[in-house]
């Protein structure tokens, strides 16, 4: 193994490492989405009546795919408050006097939280089927929106370590929690967009969430479809890269000071 | 010096925190606003469910939004009695001649107080975003009795668990509660519409009850029937609040 791969591999690890012997740090990104998953499974049960409602099974199918992609989204506020936390602590200055990879800085987070959704995403499956769900796509499908979750999850991580590596501070970046709460809600992640009307329909069409969503969501309840599954990933993987490309910035200035 | 000087000497106090601690206070305002406009929008295709009770979705969601922003109010007096007994400001009261039950008192006072701002501008924008009020300026009394007695009833939770943990830190689970009673009773859907485990848990969470007495006005008639289980539910709520919240100042000050 190069060193360069071999920065980004440990770094990677560390990041996954750190965050897995933070439980209190997971318990956000696992917890709230089950708690919505379960709330609004049982509440909106009838709401799958509704003419123009997608054909689903129950609430919990239609669900199921917002609920991974909320997880990884929730997740990805770890990477960034981690980030800050090494620079509060001096661990981030005493890595850049070191000969190490300066992007293996940012891709270790990065990938650290790509981990952490992709698996994520197959345990909130494996509840969510012991309630009864059914997967249309089966496990291509499962993979499907694991990987669309993981790459969102990455692509939201790269934001949050862009405000960590700027502030420095992991108070700041817990702060940008509500902004993807509201994103979320200004999406079509808790219903169909054909049901929302008025402007509130044009937010969620302009919202990349919603795209992201639908695609993960046919792959659970219309079953596998390649190109679905592309535009899901390209609009994650896309974000992944205006989040690298700034967190990269946000590094480069601060090194810059550094200097 | 009287019990009831004390009290509004901290009352007041507390009200002046707004100006100096805006972010403590905000989410009172902020969050029912964001929830009329998420729940709103989002589930404006509920109506056309059989049997929903309203015409509108706006009409169904802001009483909840706005009982939400005054249990926000309640549970921000909670964080600011949590802050006073991080930094030791607390002990200062403990250690004064003040009546011991104003030491509560002032800190709910301020929690009903502090609720009036949502209980105004809610309803502010539920006019000029056209909700219904089918009972006229009448509409908003059941809803200002319920928004004041859940602020009550949050600050007696939000102020009991702060005197227990002692840190700010006990906030997220000061808020879970109040997020849980909310959704495990009628606030997305009504009764009827609610299936499995949900259902049987909001036909006996006394939140149903305050939401219903809060919603009348904007879905129909205001009716005693509807009103006194309201009321009966918030001086529950009180009463076991009230016990929790007076035991955990005794167990500062014996």
């Amino acid at each position: 193994m190069s060193s360069v791969a071999a920065h980004y591999a440990l770094l990677s690890k560390r990041s996954l490492v750190n965050t897995i012997r933070q439980p209190i740090a997971i318990i956000p990104s696992l917890m709230f989405p089950l708690i919505f998953l379960a709330l609004n499974s049982a509440a909106l049960a009838e709401s799958i009546n509704l003419p123009g409602f997608p054909a689903v099974d129950s609430f919990l199918q239609f669900m199921i795919a917002t609920t991974i992609i909320q997880g990884g989204l929730f997740g990805s506020i770890a990477a960034g408050a981690d980030m800050a936390t090494d620079i509060e602590g001096g661990f981030f200055d005493r890595l850049i006097a070191t000969p190490v990879s300066r992007t293996s800085i940012l891709v270790g987070r990065v990938a650290g939280a790509f981990t952490l959704a992709f698996f994520q995403a197959f345990l909130f499956f494996g509840i969510a089927m012991l309630f009864g769900l059914t997967v249309d796509g089966g496990f291509l499908g499962m993979l499907g929106v694991a990987l669309i979750s993981a790459t969102a999850g990455a692509g939201f991580a790269s934001f949050s370590v862009a405000i960590g590596i700027k502030s420095g501070s992991a108070e700041v970046v817990q702060g940008s929690f509500p902004l993807i709460f509201t994103l979320m809600f200004l999406s079509s992640a808790f219903f169909p967009r054909t049901l929302m009307s008025g402007w509130f329909q044009d937010a969620a069409t302009i919202n990349p969430l919603s795209h992201m969503i639908e695609s993960a969501r046919s792959l659970v309840i219309s079953g596998w479809d390649v190109a679905e599954f592309l535009y899901g990933l390209s609009i994650a993987a896309g974000l992944l890269v205006i989040g690298i490309v700034i967190s990269l910035l946000a590094l480069r200035a601060r090194l810059a000071d550094k200097a | 010096m009287s019990a009831l000087n004390v009290t509004w000497g901290i009352t007041a106090r507390s009200l002046m925190l707004i100006p100096r601690f805006p972010s403590t206070f905000f989410p009172s305002l902020i969050m029912p606003l964001f929830f009329l406009v998420a729940f709103a929008g989002a589930f404006s295709a509920f109506v056309d469910l059989p049997g929903f009770p309203a015409d509108s979705m706006l009409d169904w969601v802001l009483p909840m939004s706005t009982l939400q922003g005054c249990a926000f109010a309640g549970i921000t007096t909670g964080m600011a009695v949590a802050r006073d007994l991080e930094n030791g400001f607390f002990d200062r009261f403990i250690m004064s001649p003040a009546p011991r039950g104003a030491l509560l008192a002032g800190p709910l006072l301020a929690s009903v107080l502090r609720a009036m701002f949502p209980l105004v501008l809610l309803p502010v924008v539920g006019i000029a975003a056209g909700v219904n009020f089918h009972e006229g300026v009448f509409t908003v009394i059941p809803l200002a009795i319920a928004g004041l007695g859940i602020a009550l009833v949050a600050g007696m939770w939000a102020v009991g668990l702060a005197l227990r943990a002692r840190s700010q830190q006990a906030a997220p689970l000061m808020q879970m509660a109040l997020f849980l009673s909310f959704f495990l009773s009628t606030a997305q859907m009504p009764l009827h519409l609610l299936t499995g485990w949900v259902h049987a848990i909001a036909r006996f969470n006394p939140m149903t009850n305050i939401l219903e007495l809060a919603r009348q006005g904007f879905l129909g008639d205001i009716t005693w029937a509807t009103t006194w289980p309201g009321l009966v539910s918030l001086a529950g709520m009180a009463a076991v609040l009230g016990i929790f919240a007076a035991r955990g100042l005794r167990k500062i000050v014996p």
